[in-house]
């Protein structure tokens, strides 16, 4: 069934008006020759890379079966379009979980390994790319291509923004879990300095590492939140999502009297330097798959996230700029997140991740004002060598983005002729 | 029981709320499903989804418009806990008002051939004094509405099917009729829509849908709100709802 319709990515700052196609089953993964064509999931990239104005998408949210599940070893082979909450509800009771998790579980396998996703255990298990054996990927000349690990074809997708084809089924490998619950630290800091300090101590010992920081505070500080399995407990899958915002809330919910104060309050909801708990995965995880729809806090006009990397070379340096511009500018919002990345490489050829420092941070979209300030963002990022995001980026620049991504060239002759994105017409417009 | 295995027969078993549906039952039972429907490959994506949840199932290749097919034989072995009737199409209706094929075409799948299979069903349920029939009928059954009167008009002809089995089995305690009202939903068959607020997940109300048969409720709105958007629909005057254009 195909229509035209309005599409939104998750940052919501413009409508795409596109053709929309909805295969159910794997006999209707079929390609229209002659259209310039992209893969959609659940529309949780922030910016333009699941977007394609004026083309045709493939919504893949209707292809969400389990093909098989090996008990034994927990090779799990799924639709593409199946969602990591569906695999939860079925994976928890059984013992096994996703080898990683972005913070939300309302993203597609296919879109995770699209945009090669990376959590709160990175520095252990790397990308959700480096957990997928082999998944079948159907070009536009109709061809079905088996693409297995370690293959040119198999690293070009993940992370290749859906620009290689269309992945159908997908193997991947889940890991044991003891309980659905994870024993949680929580540490305030102030300074990156002892951000850092706490990271390295933490990387070998717990499994999950985090931190929220305060961008607007006088000094960079937070929270870091570190986390393990728990060994004991029921093995419990998440509830379904409650209450959804169904308005865009008006711009002036989110001023900066109002975010001062959210932000001052999480800070000081640890009254101890550091505090003990136990956490159902749910909200440890995915604290605002509570809200569906959260994004709409934001107003009509949208918002932006930027998240980037620093290379571990680089040292804390552009972090702290990057900490400094942000808090001079008076514009970040609540839910800043701040990583150390591990050491392990994603096969994914345009796999964002890399050793080093990474933040992430919503921007309420505040036009010509936002894009200055994340100009000079681009600028520190650019000096010491880092790279943004591409799956929640709406604006980065074509050069930083060439420049930042050294193994560009072995991915382009890997893009299906049929397949692009507005993000990938932005990156290759002369 | 004869045995402790949960028994879920499913007619139109690739409709997406009905597979959420039988998801949420092999959730909670050991359960095995027979799913009739007239494509073997998706019903065998259907059953493999259901193995891997830990289920048997069966499928039955069959044209459910055929009128040759003797319903009850199909649902013979077994001691039915669930029969879930679920075909439907969501048809163009101008279109197909102009169609006199397809307004038969269209007719047959969202009343003909449930009213068949539901009415076999119905005396196999007798024979067995218990179990439940589960029919999926609409929201839009409730009033008719310029948009979409012709689909209507066939589900709300289904429910006053359904009511009248509930009364000729009132006599089996355990016997149940479930008729089940979801609003929009976001499924293929709805896949060329704007989905706007008053959209459910398919997952929400299939999963709604299995409360709603345990519960033993003679009707169900999925989710439960459309019963208040849809009592405003009914209250609304003639003269006030015929300028609008719903």
């Amino acid at each position: 069934m195909s229509s035209q319709r309005n599409i939104y990515s998750w940052g919501r700052l413009s409508p795409s008006p596109c053709e929309v196609i909805a295969p159910a089953w794997q006999d209707e993964c079929q390609l229209p020759g002659e259209k310039t064509i992209l893969p959609f999931g659940l529309g949780r990239s922030y910016g333009d890379s699941c977007l394609l104005t004026e083309g045709t998408i493939i919504d893949t949210s209707h292809l969400n079966r389990i093909i098989s599940f090996d008990e034994e070893t927990g090779l799990l082979r799924a639709d593409a379009g199946i969602s990591l909450d569906a695999i939860m509800n079925f994976s928890v009771p059984r013992g096994w979980f996703l080898p990683t998790t972005p913070g939300t579980r309302q993203v597609t396998l296919g879109g995770a390994i699209a945009n090669d996703v990376h959590g709160k255990n990175h520095h252990r298990a790397g990308c959700m790319g480096n957990h997928v054996p082999r998944f079948e990927l159907l070009r536009s000349d109709g061809q079905r291509h088996l693409c297995e690990a370690g293959s040119p074809l198999h690293s070009a997708t993940i992370g290749g923004l859906g620009l290689t084809g269309l992945m159908t089924w997908i193997d991947i490998q889940m890991v044991r879990i003891p309980s659905a619950f994870i024993d949680v630290e929580e540490i305030k800091f102030n300074g990156l300095d002892e951000f850092l300090q706490i990271s390295s101590e933490s990387g070998e010992t717990w499994e999950h590492t985090v931190a929220w920081i305060d961008c607007l505070a006088p000094k960079c500080r937070g929270i870091f939140i570190r986390g393990n399995w728990a060994k004991y407990g029921d093995l419990v899958p998440h509830q379904a999502a409650g209450a959804a915002v169904p308005i865009d809330f008006p711009e002036i919910a989110l001023n900066k009297l109002a975010l001062k104060a959210f932000n001052t309050l999480y800070y000081h909801r640890l009254f101890q330097k550091q505090s003990r708990s136990r956490q159902h995965y749910s909200p440890f995880f995915h604290p605002l798959d509570a809200v569906q729809g959260w994004s709409r806090i934001y107003g009509k006009r949208g918002f932006f996230q930027y998240q980037c990397v620093t290379p571990t070379e680089a040292g804390t340096e552009p972090m702290e700029e990057i900490l400094r511009i942000i808090r001079e500018a008076g514009q970040g919002s609540f839910l800043a997140v701040l990583k150390t990345f591990g050491e392990i490489p994603s096969p994914g050829m345009l796999s964002f991740p890399r050793p080093g420092l990474t933040l992430a941070l919503d921007f309420p979209n505040r036009g010509a004002r936002s894009h200055e300030l994340f100009d000079k963002l681009d600028a520190v990022v650019r000096d010491c060598d880092g790279r943004l995001y591409p799956a929640k980026d709406a604006r980065m620049s074509r050069e930083d983005f060439v420049s930042s991504n050294p193994r560009l060239e072995d991915f382009i002759p890997h893009i299906d002729p049929n397949f692009s994105s507005d993000f990938w017409k932005r990156m290759t417009a002369a | 029981m004869s045995d402790s295995t949960f028994n879920v027969a499913v007619f139109g078993a690739t409709s997406s709320i009905a597979s959420e549906t039988m998801r949420a039952i092999a959730g909670e039972h050991t359960a095995h499903f027979r799913l009739f429907g007239r494509n073997a490959d998706r019903l065998g994506a259907v059953a493999s989804d259901l193995d891997a949840r830990g289920a048997s199932s069966e499928i039955r290749e069959v044209d459910l418009l055929s009128s040759d097919v003797d319903w009850s034989a199909q649902l013979e072995g077994k001691n039915w806990d669930v029969i879930y009737i679920a075909h439907g199409s969501l048809p163009d209706q101008e279109v197909t008002l102009n169609d006199s094929k397809k307004l038969e075409l269209e007719m047959a799948i969202n009343f003909v051939s449930p009213v068949q299979i539901a009415s076999a069903c119905a005396s196999v349920l007798e024979r067995q004094k218990r179990g439940t029939l589960a029919i999926i009928g609409s929201v839009a059954g409730d009033r008719g509405r310029q948009s979409n009167f012709l689909y209507g008009a066939a589900k709300s002809g289904l429910e006053t099917f359904a009511d009248g089995l509930r009364h000729r089995l009132f006599h089996l305690p355990d016997v149940k009729v479930t008729f089940l009202k979801p609003g929009m939903t976001d499924t293929p068959m709805t896949a060329g829509m704007e989905k706007g607020a008053l959209f459910s997940s398919a997952a929400k109300v299939g999963r709604d849908a299995w409360t709603a048969i345990k519960r033993g409720r003679s009707t169900a709105y999925l989710p439960g709100w459309w019963w208040m958007v849809m009592t405003i629909i009914r209250l609304v005057p003639a003269p006030v709802f015929y300028r609008t254009k719903l």
